[in-house]
C-alpha cells in the first residue's frame, strides 16, 4: 500500500501542473522583493566601479568581502556570503535549520509572508489531491479560502510546538545532552557521531511534528472536519493505527527528497559568468527549487493517497462541496 | 644629493648610538646562540589520576641588564585559570567570551618552597613570596609574583633558585591542560620574568598576548605513565622505565626561551627528515591522534614548506629537530608554537583542496623563526611575532599550496566542509584584509599589545602588521624586504628586539627612512581609504575630448599611489599623487574619450579600506552584475524558505 500510495501521489502531482506552478510562484514572489533589495544594495556599492566587471563575469570576492561587511549582521549584507553559490544554498540553509542558527528579520519577516501563502493555498492543494481530478480555479480558491482560517488555527499549535521543540528540546539536546557526552571526548570523530545522533533524534521529531500535522491537515480536508484539535487528534489516531505505513511512506519520500539534494549536489552550477552562462546557472537553481516543491507536493499527495486507501475513503473527499459557476452559454438557453 | 648625504649621517648616528647602548653581557656566551642567562632543570612527575603535576626546577639565572637586581620576578601562569577574576578571564570576558568555566576545569600553581643559592649561601625565602599585577593592579590576579633578595645581584652576576612546586592542570582554557587522557603543558612550570636595563618585564597573563622570556639550556626531566607517548621541546637524551609503572623522558635543548610538552596513549608517532641543501638536516617528528592518520603526509610538507621557505628567505632553523603536535579535539591548545615544538590543527574531514591545516603548520612552524629565534617581547609587540609571522605564512602558502588553495566553508557546527572551487584564496584574504578592514582603527598598533581591545586586538596584531608588510613587498619589492627581513632575524636572533629595531632593518635595506609610514601603520590607527570622486570625459572641439579626473583621499591615513586613466583607444596616463592632500586634480585633452580611472590600480596599499570607490569606468557594469549576484542570491533565499516551509 505504501509503494502504491506513493506512485498515486506522483500521479496527482503529475496532473496538477497548475498547482505545481502556483506553489512556484509563490515562492519566486516570496523571494523577489528581497532579492530586488540586494541588487539596489549591489548596484548602489558597485557604482561606477570596474570591480563590477570581475563580479559581472565571475567572482570578485574582493567586492564581495567589502559589501558583506557594509551595515549591520542583521542586515541582509550579512547575508550575501559564498554560501549563496552552488549545493552550498541547500547546506546552509538545513544547517542553519538544525543549527538553530538565527536569521536576520528580514529573512524572517518573508518566511512568514511565505507561510502565509502556503497555509491559504494548503487547503485548496490538498482538495485538489484528494479528489483527484481538475478542481479549476473557482474550485481551488474556494478551498483554500474554507480552510484558511482552519490551517491558521492549526499553524497557531504548530508555531507553539515548534517553538517548544527549536527552544527547549533542542537546547536540551544540543547545549546540554550532546556537551556533555562529548566535552571530555578528545577525538572529533566520535564528536560528530554524537552529533549526527543530535540531528537525527531533531529531525526525527520535527519529521514527526510534520507527519501529525500533514495527516491532520488531511484529515481536514478530506473529511472536512472545522475542528483543527479534532483533526489533529484524528490524524495523530490515524498514525497510531498504521505506523508502519505512515513511516514507510516518508521513508520513500525522505529518500526521494535526498535523491533530490543528492542530485543538486552534482550539478550545482558554481558562480557562472555573464550573459548565458548565468542564465543557465539561475535556471538550474530554478529548476531545483521547483523539484524541491515537487516533491514537497508529494509528500502531501501521497499521505493523502494513504489515507484515502487506508480508510476506505479511496476518492472520497466530503467537503467543501465545489460549486462551478454556471457557464456563461446558460444565458443563451 | 642633500637628502640622502643627510640620511645616511642619520643612519650612522643611530648605528653608533645602538652599539654604544649594547652590553656585553647580553651577547652570546662562549660556544653558544644566546647569552644562556636563564637555565632550567626540571623534574616533573604527571599525575593523571587527580590531573595534577608535581616538580622541582633549579633556575640558573644570570644578570645580563646593566643594573643590579634586587628582586626577582616569576610567572606562574596557570594562576590565571585559578578563579574568575583573574586578568585573563576578565579580559576574555570583554572579548565576548562569557562561560563560565565548570567546576572541575580551574587550574592553578602553588609554589611549596624557593630557596636562593648565591656563591654557596643558600637563602629559604619562601615566606617573601608576593604577588604583583604590574599591568592593572588587580588584586585577584596571581600570575605574577615578586621576591626581594636579601642582597642585590650585580650585572653579569648569577644565582641559583631551586622552586618545588604543585600544580592542578586546568582543563583547556586556552593552550594548555587536559582532556580524557591528553595533556598538553605550556607555561606550566614558574618561570622567571625578564629583566631589561628599565626594571623587570614581568606581565600578568593576558588573553589576548602571549609570553616573553630570556634564553638558557633547558634539561627536563618528565615522568609519566609508561603507555604515555611523550613530545617536548628539545631533544629525546633517554627513556628510563621506572618499577612503578612509569616512564621517565628526559629531554635537553640549549638556546631555548621556553619549554613545552605533550602527552597522551593515544598518539601515532612518525618521523620524516627534512633535507632541502644547503639548509641544514631536519628531523621532523609528527605525533598524530589516530582519528587524523591519513593526515600525515600533510603535516610533514607543511612543516617542510616553512623549513624550507623560511629557510631560504630569513635564515636557517638553528635546531636539528621540530616536534609536531596534533593536538585532541577540543583540548583548545591547537596551533600554539613552542621552542623546537608546536601544536598543529586539523579537522577529522579536512578537504585537500582547502589549506587550513597547511595554514595552522606553517604558521606554527613559522613562530620558530618569528618568536623561537627572534624573541620579541609578545606581550608588549604581539605584532613582531605574530604580524611578521602572519605575512611569512601567507607568502609560504602562496608558494607551496597556492595551486590548491580554495575557499572553504563549514557547516553544520562546523563538522561538514564545502569548498568553494571557483573561489581561489589570494594571499592577502590570508593576511585578514577583510577582518582588518572592519576594525582598522581600533587601536595604535603602538599600544602594548596586551592593552589592545580583546575583542580586536588580534585584527591589528596580525592582520594589520601582515598587510603592511604586504604593501612594502609590493612598494620596494621581495628582494628589498626579503634582505631586510634575513638581515633583522640575523641580527636579533637569539636577543630581544624592540619595534625599533625592524624598522631600522627596513629603512637600511630600503635606503631611505621609512618614518613616515611606520609612523601612520604603527603608531597612528588612521585607516587608509583612496578613491575616486569624479570622472568626466566631453567632447571640446572636434576630435578632441576633454576628461577630468579628480582622486580622492576618503581615509586619514596618507601613502603615494598612482592615478591611471585608460582611454577608448587603450592608451593610459599615468599620474603618481603623492597623496597627501585631500584630493588631486587631473585634466587631460585627448583624441579619445576616457573609458576608466584607477586609483593604485596594482593594490599596492592593501591596507584600502574600500577598493571599490577606487575606479570608476564610463561603461559601468554594477547593473549586469547585480542582476547577477541578486538572483543567485534569491536561489538561495528560496532554498532557505523552502527548508524551513518544510515545517509546515
Amino acid at each position: 500500500m505504501v509503494f502504491q500510495s506513493w506512485l498515486d501521489g506522483i500521479k496527482r502531482v503529475v496532473v496538477a501542473p497548475a498547482i505545481i506552478a502556483s506553489v512556484f510562484v509563490i515562492t519566486l514572489l516570496t523571494a523577489l522583493p528581497l532579492a530586488a533589495v540586494v541588487g539596489v544594495g549591489i548596484n548602489e556599492h558597485l557604482g561606477t566601479s570596474l570591480m563590477a566587471n570581475e563580479a559581472a563575469d565571475g567572482i570578485n570576492y574582493d567586492w564581495w568581502q567589502e559589501f558583506a561587511s557594509q551595515g549591520s549582521v542583521l542586515s541582509l549584507n550579512s547575508t550575501f556570503t559564498p554560501s549563496i553559490i552552488g549545493f552550498a544554498t541547500t547546506l546552509d540553509s538545513v544547517s542553519s535549520l538544525l543549527d538553530r542558527r538565527p536569521i536576520v528579520p528580514a529573512i524572517a519577516i518573508a518566511a512568514v509572508v511565505y507561510l502565509f501563502a502556503w497555509l491559504f493555498v494548503t487547503g485548496g492543494i490538498l482538495d485538489r489531491f484528494a479528489r483527484g481530478r481538475r478542481t479549476g480555479a473557482y474550485g481551488f480558491f474556494a478551498a483554500s479560502g474554507v480552510f484558511f482560517f482552519r490551517f491558521l488555527r492549526l499553524a497557531v499549535v504548530a508555531v507553539i510546538v515548534y517553538a517548544f521543540l527549536f527552544v527547549y528540546v533542542h537546547q536540551w539536546l544540543f547545549a546540554k545532552w550532546y556537551v556533555s557526552a562529548t566535552r571530555d571526548l578528545p577525538f572529533e570523530r566520535t564528536v560528530f557521531y554524537w552529533r549526527l545522533l543530535m540531528y537525527g533524534i531533531f529531525a526525527a521529531l520535527l519529521a514527526l511534528t510534520t507527519i501529525v500535522f500533514d495527516y491532520a491537515k488531511v484529515r481536514a480536508v478530506v473529511e472536512d472536519r472545522r475542528s483543527m484539535i479534532g483533526a489533529l487528534v484524528a490524524g495523530a489516531r490515524f498514525i497510531i493505527r498504521n505506523p508502519a505505513r505512515v513511516a514507510g511512506l516518508y521513508l520513500v519520500n525522505a529518500i526521494v527528497f535526498l535523491g533530490v539534494v543528492g542530485m543538486w549536489a552534482l550539478v550545482a552550477p558554481g558562480a557562472g559568468g555573464s550573459g548565458v552562462s548565468m542564465w543557465a546557472g539561475i535556471a538550474a537553481s530554478q529548476c531545483y527549487i521547483l523539484a524541491r516543491l515537487m516533491v514537497k507536493l508529494q509528500f502531501l499527495a501521497s499521505e493523502t493517497a494513504l489515507f484515502q486507501r487506508s480508510l476506505a475513503h479511496w476518492g472520497y473527499t466530503a467537503a467543501p462541496v465545489v460549486v462551478r459557476p454556471v457557464p456563461p452559454i446558460v444565458e443563451f438557453q | 644629493m642633500r637628502r640622502l648625504g643627510l640620511f645616511v649621517a642619520g643612519v650612522a648616528l643611530v648605528c653608533t648610538g645602538a652599539a654604544e647602548s649594547a652590553q656585553k653581557i647580553d651577547q652570546p656566551v662562549a660556544g653558544a646562540r644566546s647569552p644562556r642567562n636563564a637555565s632550567y632543570d626540571i623534574d616533573v612527575t604527571l599525575e593523571p589520576g587527580d590531573h595534577s603535576l608535581h616538580g622541582r626546577e633549579r633556575i640558573h639565572w644570570r644578570n645580563i641588564s646593566a643594573n643590579p637586581a634586587s628582586e626577582l620576578q616569576f610567572h606562574l601562569y596557570w594562576n590565571a585559570f585559578r578563579n574568575a577574576e583573574s586578568t585573563w578571564l576578565r579580559e576574555r570576558r570583554l572579548g565576548g567570551n562569557t562561560n563560565t568555566p565548570r567546576p572541575d576545569a580551574w587550574g592553578w600553581t602553588d609554589i611549596r618552597s624557593l630557596r636562593v643559592i648565591t656563591q654557596g649561601r643558600i637563602d629559604v625565602l619562601t615566606p617573601r613570596l608576593h604577588y604583583i599585577a604590574p599591568d592593572d593592579g588587580n588584586t585577584a590576579d596571581k600570575t605574577a609574583v615578586a621576591l626581594p633578595l636579601p642582597q642585590p645581584v650585580a650585572p653579569n652576576e648569577a644565582i641559583d633558585i631551586e622552586i618545588e612546586w604543585s600544580a592542578k592542570i586546568p582543563r583547556p582554557f586556552s593552550r594548555t591542560g587536559y582532556i580524557d587522557d591528553y595533556y598538553f603543558f605550556g607555561q606550566w612550570f614558574p618561570k622567571l620574568g625578564v629583566l631589561e636595563d628599565t626594571g623587570w618585564n614581568t606581565h600578568q597573563f593576558h588573553s589576548a598576548t602571549e609570553f616573553y622570556s630570556d634564553y638558557g639550556t633547558y634539561d627536563v626531566r618528565m615522568t609519566v605513565p609508561r603507555s604515555f607517548v611523550v613530545g617536548a621541546s628539545g631533544h629525546e637524551v633517554s627513556v628510563t622505565e621506572s618499577s612503578n609503572g612509569t616512564t621517565i623522558h628526559h629531554y635537553h635543548e640549549d638556546d631555548i626561551h621556553d619549554f613545552a610538552w605533550a602527552t597522551s596513549p593515544d598518539f601515532l608517532v612518525r618521523t620524516q627528515a627534512f633535507e632541502h641543501p644547503p639548509l641544514p638536516r631536519v628531523e621532523m617528528r609528527l605525533l598524530l591522534r589516530t582519528d587524523h592518520a591519513s593526515q600525515e603526509a600533510r603535516h610533514f610538507a607543511s612543516a617542510a614548506a616553512a623549513l624550507k621557505y623560511y629557510g631560504e628567505w630569513f635564515g636557517a632553523y638553528p635546531y636539528d629537530h621540530l616536534t609536531i603536535v596534533d593536538p585532541a579535539f577540543q583540548s583548545a591548545s591547537g596551533g600554539m608554537e613552542y621552542p623546537t615544538l608546536f601544536t598543529a590543527g586539523t579537522r577529522w574531514i579536512a578537504p585537500t583542496r582547502a589549506i587550513n591545516l597547511e595554514e595552522v603548520t606553517i604558521h606554527e612552524a613559522g613562530h620558530q623563526w618569528w618568536y623561537g629565534v627572534v624573541g620579541s617581547n609578545e606581550f608588549e609587540n604581539a605584532w613582531m611575532d605574530e604580524g611578521i609571522n602572519q605575512f611569512s605564512e601567507a607568502r609560504t602558502d602562496e608558494a607551496a599550496f597556492g595551486d590548491r588553495n580554495y575557499l572553504v566553508r563549514r557547516y553544520f557546527g562546523g563538522f561538514v566542509p564545502w569548498v568553494f572551487h571557483d573561489i581561489k584564496v589570494k594571499r592577502e584574504w590570508d593576511e585578514g584584509l577583510a577582518a582588518y578592514r572592519r576594525e582598522a582603527e581600533s587601536d595604535a598598533e603602538a599600544t602594548p599589545s596586551f592593552r589592545y581591545w580583546p575583542s580586536t586586538g588580534g585584527n591589528i596584531t596580525y592582520y594589520k602588521t601582515a598587510l603592511w608588510l604586504h604593501t612594502l613587498e609590493r612598494s620596494l619589492g621581495w628582494p628589498t624586504l626579503q634582505r631586510a627581513m634575513s638581515g633583522y632575524f640575523e641580527r636579533w636572533k637569539f636577543r630581544h628586539p624592540q619595534p625599533s629595531d625592524f624598522f631600522q632593518a627596513i629603512s637600511d635595506a630600503a635606503g631611505r627612512d621609512m618614518t613616515l609610514f611606520f609612523d601612520q601603520v604603527y603608531r597612528g590607527s588612521n585607516a587608509y581609504d583612496y578613491g575616486v570622486q569624479q570622472l568626466t570625459s566631453a567632447p571640446a572641439g572636434v576630435g578632441r575630448f576633454r576628461t577630468t579626473v579628480v582622486a580622492r583621499r576618503f581615509g586619514e591615513a596618507t601613502f603615494p599611489v598612482d592615478v591611471v586613466t585608460t582611454f577608448a583607444d587603450g592608451s593610459k596616463k599615468t599620474e603618481r599623487w603623492d597623496g597627501v592632500e585631500r584630493r588631486a586634480m587631473y585634466v587631460y585633452d585627448t583624441k579619445s574619450r576616457a573609458r576608466s580611472v584607477e586609483v593604485d590600480p596594482n593594490r599596492i596599499l592593501l591596507l584600502d579600506v574600500n577598493y571599490t570607490n577606487n575606479s570608476r569606468t564610463l561603461q559601468p557594469r554594477a547593473g549586469e552584475a547585480s542582476r547577477k549576484w541578486s538572483l543567485t542570491w534569491m536561489a538561495w533565499l528560496q532554498d532557505t524558505l523552502l527548508t524551513y516551509g518544510w515545517l509546515f
